[in-house]
Parts: structure tokens; sequence; C-alpha cells
């Protein structure tokens, strides 16, 4: 009975959202803003970065953000909307052409145009600070809990963080890194309630979520660049000996150095996988989701209002499945990316294997 | 191919967002939540030893109890019957000596009654042969010459009538 009313509101609101898009686009072609769809362009804005957050049911209003930029004559700070609708502020604006699209550009007087060096507390930005904001109150919270309830067990959304935080150190790190898993835990738990909280924030569809953190190649980039330089500074004479001098025969290390070749090279290929499968992963979960609800549109232009529904229906089941697989994703990426990180430091940490001393002790 | 060229403000921020978080939870949360985590948990095994040990201590003192039990019936048991035998002896000795001294007060009563009857019949012998005598006296007082024989020949008459009985 109980499920029976809430697919029936579910239902409703469907129905209700769908016929205020279809009458919301109808005033908009009465008013002559009739726009193609272009469902690239819509499906490559969704996944960048933008100046300014949108919100729910509108598609002009944004929060305005600041833009921060050191262009050729010094520091330029202004809020977003004095750009976003394609306007020029103090000789800044939002490039149209090809080679910086979407980007702010400082128009010189020749008419060229610029890139600055580009600061803005863009919609990306913001959402990296309130994911950063909502992980130091999650774990903030949890530490209180500890030094207020000493040996209680904590319930609700501390048992569960603290279920999450016992997975990872006590069953991933610890393990893996025995002795040294304390110094490097505090970097390895970090890192994952961070890309924990990005990934979940970019399945929120409005305000504080929506932006594609996780599914942005710089945000991976610096998280792998990280665990590339604790790897690189932590390790051992071994891990360097075994890079640049592995024992296997002569003939593949000297002369032609083709193992430290291939280890080298290994060094740099394993947080660049790090980097390039979070990345994917999260961006390929958005863009799907993406397509699935552009293919409503699409239909709708091509076959008209009775296909679209039809398709909405399909869509809709197809979109709620991906979410949900997402955040399935979302834990199973932030998990892998520790886990990695965690054995790629251990396999930095490496000590001497004492070859020769087994034989002996086993005499 | 926007989508793969990394923004540099983005990575610049994103830096700086990471280091931040990284400082302050490495330095005031992290370690303290693992240190909690881990003695509570350090807590709870300790406490299971505890109580581990502690039901074997029961287990152990209950089967010492029930052992304990078994051995303090089998006593009183044995209490029991050794009182039941104690008994029993005690009675039947008690038998066994009255049985004795009924018997020597039979025999004794059996011994005085003997000589009493003896003594009686001593003496009714005399009175019968004196009453005879007299009355034989009585009646041959004239017929016999002297007593002497005369009473010889009671006797004899009566030694004769015993010897019959």
């Amino acid at each position: 009975m109980k499920s029976k009313i809430i697919i029936a509101i579910v239902a409703l609101v469907i129905v209700a959202l769908m016929g205020w898009g279809y009458y919301s686009t109808a005033q908009h072609r009465a008013h002559g803003h009739a726009s193609e769809l272009n469902p690239k362009e819509t499906i490559f804005e969704h996944l960048g970065d933008a100046y300014g957050w949108e919100v729910p049911f509108n598609h002009s209003a944004r929060i305005p953000l600041p833009i921060i930029v050191w262009g050729q004559d010094g520091l330029h700070c202004f809020m977003s909307n004095r750009i976003t609708d394609g306007q020029t502020y103090d000789g800044f604006k939002i490039s149209t052409s090809e080679e910086h699209h979407g980007k702010v550009v400082q128009v010189m007087e020749d008419g060229t145009e610029v890139r600055p060096w580009d600061f803005s507390i863009t919609k990306n930005v913001a959402g990296i600070i309130i994911a950063a904001l909502l992980v130091i109150w999650m774990v903030m919270s949890l530490k209180r809990w500890y030094a207020r309830s000493g040996m209680k067990a904590p319930r609700g959304t501390k048992g569960f963080l603290e279920l999450v935080v016992d997975f990872v150190y006590g069953d991933t790190i610890r393990p893996i890194l025995g002795k040294h898993a304390p110094k490097y835990a505090p970097y390895l738990l970090t890192a994952f309630f961070f890309i924990l909280t990005m990934n979940l924030l970019g399945l929120i569809v409005i305000f504080p979520g929506g932006a594609n953190l996780t599914g942005n190649i710089a945000v991976t980039l610096v998280l792998a660049l990280l665990t590339f330089l604790i790897t690189t500074f932590s390790g051992t004479r071994e891990y360097w000996k075994e890079i640049f001098w592995p024992e296997v025969p002569m003939a593949l290390k000297c002369p032609v150095p083709m193992m430290q070749l291939i280890e080298v090279l290994g060094m740099f290929t394993k947080p660049l996988a790090l980097m390039v499968r979070l990345f994917a992963n999260m961006m390929s979960g958005h863009m799907v989701v993406l397509v699935l609800v552009l293919l409503i549109f699409i239909f709708t232009n091509l076959f008209g209002v009775g296909v679209g529904i039809g398709t909405s229906i399909f869509s809709v089941a197809f979109t709620l499945f991906m979410l949900l697989l997402d955040v399935l994703v979302s834990f199973i990426q932030a998990y892998v990316f520790t886990i990695l990180s965690t054995i790629f430091i251990s396999m930095a940490l490496v000590e001497p294997h004492h070859h020769e001393a087994e034989p002996q002790q086993e005499n | 191919m926007e989508l793969f060229t990394p923004e540099f403000g983005l990575v610049f921020w994103m830096f700086v967002a990471f280091l931040c978080l990284y400082f302050i939870l490495a330095k005031w949360a992290w370690p303290f939540i693992i240190k909690s985590m881990e003695e509570r948990a350090d807590m709870i095994d300790k406490g299971v030893a505890y109580a581990q040990e502690a039901k074997m201590h029961l287990d152990n003192a209950k089967t010492e109890a029930d052992k304990l039990i078994a051995e303090a019936r089998n006593k009183q048991n044995e209490m029991l019957r050794d009182a039941e035998r104690m008994r029993n002896q005690l009675i039947d000795d008690a038998k066994g000596e009255a049985a004795v001294e009924a018997k020597k007060v039979t025999e004794a009563a059996q011994i005085s009654l003997e000589q009493a009857r003896k003594e009686a019949e001593k003496q009714l012998r005399t009175e019968v042969g004196d009453l005879a005598l007299q009355i034989a006296e009585k009646v041959i007082r004239k017929n016999i010459a002297s007593d002497d024989a005369q009473r010889k020949l009671v006797d004899q008459y009566l030694s004769e009538i015993e010897a019959k009985n």
C-alpha cells in the first residue's frame, strides 16, 4: 500500500516536471529564444567547468562566483555574473573562439584573445572547497565523538563513518604497510574521504553538488601527483636499487639499460594509471547519465512528444539505475585509489630480501 | 580534447585545498581517531578474553561443585549404611546378651526350685513318716512291742513307695 503511494507520487512528479518543461520550452520558443539542441555541447558543458553555478529549473540564472585572473596588467578580481552573459568587463570576457572556448580571456587592443593566469573560483573549485569542508566536518565530528564519549561505540552516521575508517585503515592500510601505517595513514585516509565525498557530490544534480569533480582530469592529476611524490620521496635504497640495478641477467641491464628503462617508465605509469582510472570511471558515469537524459530531447525533436514521453520512461529508469551504480562506483573508485596508493607506497618501502642469508638459516 | 587537458587554476586550487585538508586532518583528526579506535579494539579484545576466561572458570566451578555434591552424597550414603549396620549389630548384641542373661536367670530359678522341691520332699517324707508312725502307733499300739523295729518297717515301706514313684 505504502509503496503504491510512493510510486504514484513519483509518477505524478515526473509527469508534472515533463509538463512544466514542455510548457517552459514553448514559452521560450514563443519569445524567440529558440535554440537548436546540441547534444555534444550540452554534454561537454555539463562535464566541464564553468564560471558560476547553475540553479535548478532556470537556464539563465547562475550563482556568481569570484573570478581571479592575473592578466597582462596585473591582478583582476570580479564576480562571474559580470561576464557570463557574454559581456566584456575590465577587458575580460568568456571566449567563444575555438582555441579558448568557454574560458576567461583578456581582449588585447588589437582584438586578439590572450589567456591570463586563471585562479578563478570556478564551479569545480567551489565544489572542491565544499567537499573539503564537508570532509572536515565529517571527520571532526567523529573525532569529537571519540574525545567526548571515549570508549563508547558511535551510532548512526558516525558509526557508519567509523566502519568506513576501520575498513580503510584497519583492513587495508595497516595490513599492507605494517609498522609504517601510522605515518602514511593520514594521507591515505584524507585522500579516500576526499575522493569519496567529491564522487558522491558529483552525483547530486543541484547546487552543493553537480560539479563533475573527480571526472575532471585536473583533480585526479593532483591526487595522483601527490601519491607519486610520496612514493618517490619515501623510496628506500632497495627501491632505487631495484629500479637502477635490478637483479636480472646482466645482458638485460648492461650495456643497453633495458630494465632500467622499463622500471623508470613504471614509476610514472603507476600514478598515471591512478589518474586516468578515477577520471575515466567518474566521467563515463556522468556521461552515460547525460546521454540517457538527452535521449529524451533528441527523440522528442525527431519524432514528437509522444515518442519523447515513451523514451522518458525508459530513460528515467536507466538513469536511476546508472546513478545507483555510480554510488557503488564512487565507493569502489575511492577505495581502489586508496588501496593502490597504499600498495605503491609499500612497494617504495621495500627492504632488502636477504637472498643469500636464507639457505644458511636452513642449515 | 578539452576534457583531457588539465586546467592550471583548477590544479592549483585542488593542490591548495588538498594540502589544507591534509594538514588539518593529519594534525587534529586522524591520529586521534586511529588511536581511539585501536584502544577500543584492544579493550574489546581484552573484554572478550576476560569473559571467556570467566566462563571457563565458571564451568570449572560448576563441574567441581557437581563433583563435591556427588562425593558428599556418597559419603552420606556410606554413613547411613554404617549407622544401619551399627544399629543392627547393637540390637543383635543386646538380644544375645539378654538371652544369655535370661538363660542364667532361668537356670538359677530351676536350681533353686529343684532345691526347694527336694527340701520339701525331704520334709514331706519326714512328716509323712512321722504322721504314718503316729497313725500306725495309734492303730497298732498294743500290738507292737518295740518301737524301733516298727519304725524300721515303716521306713522300709516308705522307701518302697518312693521307689515305686
